[in-house]
């Protein structure tokens, strides 16, 4: 019962930090503010997501593969923020052919 | 809940067919090609709602993952060579129509939409109508899990899916390996060796990522396919998942890659389809007629068949990325 209310509870915040990262990458007017905002939010939405996953699971190992899913995303959405602002530092924004 | 999980289903279909109507209507080649990964997504999602995990991991890694790269890399190509032609050769005349580019050029210019909205209503009609009705008449049947359960113990695996893919229809999947070998066959035949024209980004976060990630990927690469023999998994995805962790190798430093002597390049890329073909004729040999198995030997070949597929598959997946044979290799 009470694992069932933490997980929606951090379920919802984590939504909440989903919900605020997409409204920035829509919203802001360049790409390093998208990212700050698209990385920031999502990796806090995901961990929270994660946390209120592990109130179901079914034993340690199942917590563990959560808080590896969590530490990977975390490495590799750490790592394509890190590309996409380096090539628009070298590169300028990003052009369509069009 | 149930109530839910439709509204859930529903604005999934919406935004399945959403996004690929945004895809294919896309006039800017990149902005497809990254609507056709959130496709794929959004498309195993559905498999997943669908209760098939195999098919869902298959089209994450495969139809988003790989497919994606594939097609990202296309364009990346395309660009430098439409690139290399406008400033080479300034004054050009209109090309000929019917000439060697015709196909690129047609990707870039917009398609005369009027004259061929009419035929493509007309042919999407018909072909829709025809499905319909086709689903309309099918007969009520209850499909063909109670055929594959009551075989199980004959299959030497635990999953029906592994059981079906590998020896109930193993001809469908020996046949699909030997496609993705006869497209990385197409691709060599091409004859070209170009470096990947993607420019690593520099500094050390990127080579450091790597380092941690890829042997994470090959563990994850083999637990999938030992999987295989009872939960979903399998060489299929398996061999994905250690083609896209080459294919981020390859990525990460294309100026300077390291490729894989002639021979034993081969050798793996064909090894899936070797192994297959000799264990079928083994089969026929002793009398178990072609792709088949005796029962007690079932569970070692297909395993052994798997492994062959999943080292083919990851191989061929990083060499149809980096398209055209290895350098220095034109004999």
């Amino acid at each position: 019962m009470i694992a069932n209310a933490l997980t929606g509870v951090l379920l919802l915040a984590g939504l909440v930090f989903f919900a605020a990262g997409t409204a920035g990458l829509l919203r802001f007017p360049d790409v390093y503010s998208r990212l700050h905002a698209l990385t920031k939010a999502d990796n806090v939405g995901l961990g929270l997501v994660v946390l209120g996953l592990m109130f179901q699971a079914s034993g340690p190992a199942d917590i563990l593969k959560l808080l590896l899913i969590w530490l990977l995303v975390l490495a590799a959405g750490t790592t394509a923020a890190h590309m996409v602002a380096q090539r628009t530092w070298t590169h300028g924004e990003f052009e369509s052919d069009r | 809940m149930n109530g839910l999980l439709v509204l859930f289903d529903l604005v999934l279909l919406a935004g399945i067919v959403g996004v690929a109507w945004r895809c294919l209507a896309s006039t800017d080649l990149f902005r497809a090609a990254v609507l056709f990964v959130t496709f794929g997504l959004l498309l195993a999602l559905a498999w997943v709602r669908l209760e098939a995990p195999d098919i869902a991991l298959a089209e994450a890694a495969i139809g988003a993952g790989i497919t994606g790269a594939l097609l990202l890399v296309t364009l990346e190509r395309l660009r430098s060579i439409m690139a290399e032609r406008r400033s080479g050769r300034p004054h050009t005349p209109p090309p000929d129509p019917t000439g060697p580019h015709a196909l690129l050029r047609a990707l870039h210019d917009p398609p005369p939409e009027r004259r061929t909205f009419i035929p493509a209503l007309t042919f999407a009609l018909v072909v829709g109508a025809l499905l319909v009705t086709t689903l309309w008449h099918q007969p009520p049947s209850m499909g063909l899990e109670p055929v594959v359960d009551a075989h199980m113990d004959a299959s030497g695996v635990d999953h029906p899916v592994t059981a079906v893919l590998l020896n109930f229809r193993a001809y469908d999947t020996f046949l699909e390996l030997a496609i993705v070998l006869i497209a990385l066959l197409g691709a060599w035949s091409l004859g070209r060796h170009d470096l990947i024209p993607a420019r690593p980004a520099p500094g050390p976060i990127l080579p450091g990522t790597l380092r941690l990630l890829v042997p994470v990927a090959i563990v994850t690469g083999v637990y999938v396919l030992w999987a295989g023999s009872h939960a979903p998994g399998g060489a299929f995805q398996a061999g994905a998942i250690l083609g896209a962790a080459g294919i981020l190798l390859v990525l990460a430093r294309p100026r300077q890659l390291p490729m894989a002597p002639g021979v034993p390049l081969r050798l793996g890329i064909t090894a899936g389809v070797a192994v297959f073909l000799l264990v079928g004729l083994y089969g026929l040999a002793a009398g178990h007629g072609f792709l088949g198995y005796d029962r007690a030997w079932a569970y070692p070949l297909i395993i052994l068949i798997e492994v062959a597929a999943t080292l083919s598959i990851a191989l061929t997946l990083v060499a149809l990325f980096v398209a055209g044979r290895p350098a220095g290799d034109d004999a």
